[in-house]
């Protein structure tokens, strides 16, 4: 990348040739354009992370201002009382059955590592909640509260982990590696990033296909966006005006490589303009910010509008998987964003801002929630391991094991004249 | 019965099960109005209208992935790649995320990703490529390679019907040189099945597309000195129909395994390892294989004639195992 040269303003001016091959000086003024990122945030942090050379060590140095106190919770245009409270519940479960499987891993019944979404709970599940039945979601690793909020259980993602005969794959893949095409409507996603972005585009043109607009949600990261497959898919799903909501969860680390190191632009909200398409900023710890603006992205999918790219700042609070203490990240960023932990500011806006839940009502439902995972976590703890055999079988779709038809009725097809026409003579690449 | 070229075979296919099944739509790179660079869909987009033949950019991962996503909801895509070299683009989509859906969490994927493949007809390094071995190594792939023009219709028919996903090699050499007698009625050539494209007692030579049409060439060579020629035509690399191998080596035991993919991890060495597992105690000589030497499709018609497998390198090595 080219870098920004100091020049007097009577020096910007942009040469371009006529057709006569000479050169006509434009005012840069006259040519500008400007574009508007919608910004929902009630703060905006101002901190930077840069690797630097101290001593004999190379490592990451955070400079601006970590010393402001969090924002209140913006009110949501949109969600009452009962919404509130449903999408605080799966942010609690969310949560607790992390900390669940945390313990699981620690006593040895994991296979493999944890990946954890702590701090982003407001994200996944305000996000997905947006949703309709007929609407779909890809989750990404860290989206398990999205998998809640569509229908699957703790003791689902729990077997999951656990590597179980009865979990959604019957063993063969991890973590939120699962979904379901009938009910839940969600994509199973894969370890390579962002992947899912065309699937989701492809999903909603199905759907059009049979004559119904949908909202299909899918993530991406900070890290995750720099992949060349996101671009492709979120320009098919802008072309194609299908009703595709990309939340891009900046977290600020992508594994270890901070996010001054996957991308040169001020917000990942401003790629959208890149893509002739809505661009918004959320803070993703703000359950409230993040539901608006998913469920605006989502009505406009339904539309049949177009896509949206939502940015959601927040921070991983935990390393990539279990495995990573995150020694990398400063310490004073942990502190930062720990005073912005999403459940704890949710918790506070209803219990003392607006007065929905009383301390006892919220003590009763924690507990709740903790009945709900410990009956689940029993049950998966208990709950066989796959036969080696079921190893076999399944590559391929026999010809009685699904019945493949459309799903939102048979596509509408338009007839001008029967019979094939002849092709046209004509030349061809490559004879 | 009308004579169709094999792209002619080919596009009536696709035209009729659009015409059969609303679900199948096609979905590519200048598919629309231009009718895709080799004209496969020509005219589809006046009769089947720009929602079922999509025009999209220059992106084969969204191609696939955008299919992929349209079979979920129960629709049956047929993803086109102006030329199968560029499939690489796409690979992760085909391999990870389309080839493993079923197996890992029981998710159809009824799509045919379908563009051409093969040289010789000097399109150099990223125009003549044939990469369906790499599609061979990839369960929950179903490879196809048609050979003749009848097989190519009733081969894309099964495609498109099929619950899982095909990769289509259309072998551009044969588009427009091979013309036969394909019924008008509706037919289906199943997925998995080789047919022996010309019968003989003395060995055979096992192989696919293009290649099918040099063996014939090298059978009436070898038929004139008195050596007949088997020569079986796999159709489908992925399922491979392993008991037609079998038959043939059972009925010969002698064999040449012929490709115009190179020679290092091609199909020919994994036929050789199933007949070394199937059929070994018939074998009266050494499995030869012939195929294009390992280097990328060279430009040069006299380079790219020299890479190619030919009708002589098969008239010597019959010669070579007649001695056995």
């Amino acid at each position: 990348m080219a870098k920004k040269k100091k020049v007097a303003p009577n020096a910007l001016v942009r040469r371009s040739s006529n057709s006569r091959g000479k050169h006509v000086p434009q005012s840069t003024i006259e040519n500008t354009r400007t574009y508007t990122i919608a910004d929902y945030r009630l703060e905006k942090p101002s901190f930077n992370i840069r690797q630097i050379r101290k001593d004999d060590e190379v490592r990451y140095e955070v400079t601006g201002d970590l010393s402001t106190p969090a924002p209140p919770i913006r009110e949501s245009k949109y969600l009452d009382k009962k919404q509130c409270l449903e999408i605080y519940r799966w942010m609690l479960l969310n949560r607790k059955m992390e900390t669940a499987l945390e313990n699981l891993y620690k006593q040895g019944k994991v296979v493999g590592g944890v990946y954890f979404g702590l701090g982003q709970e407001a994200c996944s599940c305000a996000s997905a909640y947006a949703l309709h039945k007929e609407d779909w979601l890809g989750p990404m690793i860290r989206n398990q509260g999205s998998l809640l909020v569509r229908g699957f259980s703790a003791r689902d993602i729990m077997m999951q982990y656990m590597a179980k005969a009865g979990s959604p794959t019957k063993g063969r893949d991890a973590s939120s590696h699962f979904g379901d095409i009938e009910k839940r409507n969600v994509v199973a996603p894969i370890s390579t990033l962002g992947d899912l972005i065309p699937v989701l585009a492809g999903v909603a043109l199905g759907a059009r296909l049979q004559g119904l607009s949908i909202a299909v949600m899918t993530y991406i990261g900070d890290g995750g966006q720099s992949t060349g497959v996101t671009y492709e898919g979120l320009n098919f799903a802008a072309v194609q005006d299908l009703g595709l909501v990309l939340f891009v969860e900046n977290n600020l680390w992508g594994y270890s490589t901070p996010a001054n190191m996957q991308f040169r632009v001020k917000d990942l909200a401003e790629r959208a303009i890149a893509y002739g398409i809505p661009g918004v900023i959320v803070d993703g710890t703000d359950a409230c910010q993040v539901y608006d603006a998913a469920h605006e992205a989502c009505e406009r999918a339904r539309r049949g509008e177009g896509p949206t790219l939502i940015e959601a700042k927040m921070m991983r609070m935990k390393g990539h998987a279990i495995h990573d203490v995150a020694e990398y990240v400063p310490k004073s960023l942990f502190e930062y964003w720990r005073k912005r932990d999403p459940i704890a500011r949710f918790e506070n806006y209803l219990v003392s801002v607006k007065k929905w839940l009383t301390s006892q009502e919220n003590e009763n439902l924690i507990a709740d929630v903790e009945r709900e995972l410990e009956a689940d976590r029993d049950f998966a703890v208990a709950s066989p391991m796959p036969q080696p055999e079921s190893a076999a079988g399944g590559v391929y779709c026999d010809s009685n094991c699904h019945r493949i038809r459309p799903k939102y009725g048979v596509p509408k097809v338009r007839v001008t004249r029967s019979g094939i026409a002849a092709p046209r003579e004509t030349t061809v690449h490559l004879r | 019965m009308p004579q169709l070229t094999y792209l002619e075979a080919i596009r009536q296919g696709i035209w009729e099960e659009m015409e059969r099944d609303p679900a199948v739509f096609c979905i590519g790179e200048d598919i629309g109005i231009y009718g895709g660079a080799f004209k496969v869909t020509d005219g589809f987009i006046d009769r089947f209208g720009p929602e079922r033949v999509i025009d999209t950019p220059i992106a084969e991962s969204a191609i696939v992935g955008a299919a992929f996503g349209a079979s979920l909801t129960g629709m049956r895509p047929v993803a086109e790649f102006q030329f199968m070299d560029f499939i690489g683009c796409a690979f992760n989509q085909i391999v990870n995320m389309v080839a493993k859906a079923h197996y890992r969490w029981g998710a159809p994927a009824p799509l045919v990703i379908r563009g051409p493949s093969g040289g010789n007809v000097h399109g150099g390094p990223f125009h003549s490529q044939n990469p369906e071995a790499w599609f061979v190594h990839a369960p929950g792939l179903k490879v196809v390679c048609p050979a003749s023009a009848y097989d190519a219709k009733g081969l894309i028919k099964a495609a498109i019907r099929d619950n899982n996903p095909v990769i289509f090699f259309e072998h551009k050499y044969l588009y427009r040189r091979i013309k036969e007698d394909v019924p008008a009625e509706d037919y289906i050539v199943p997925l998995g099945k080789a047919r022996v494209a010309r019968e003989g007692r003395d060995l055979s030579v096992i192989t696919y597309a293009a290649m099918v049409h040099v063996a014939l060439e090298a059978a009436e060579i070898l038929a004139k000195e008195g050596i007949e020629l088997e020569v079986v035509d796999l159709r489908t690399l992925s399922p491979l129909d392993k008991e037609a191998i079998a038959e043939t080596v059972r009925k010969t035991n002698k064999v040449i395994l012929l490709h115009e993919d190179v020679r290092t991890g091609g199909i020919a060495g994994e036929i050789a390892a199933i007949i070394n597992e199937e059929a070994f105690d018939d074998l009266d000589g050494p499995i030869v294989r012939i195929t294009a030497q390992d280097s990328p499709v060279p430009f040069s018609p006299p380079q790219e004639e020299y890479f190619l497998p030919k009708v002589s390198d098969i008239v010597r090595e019959a010669h070579r195992l007649k001695a056995y």
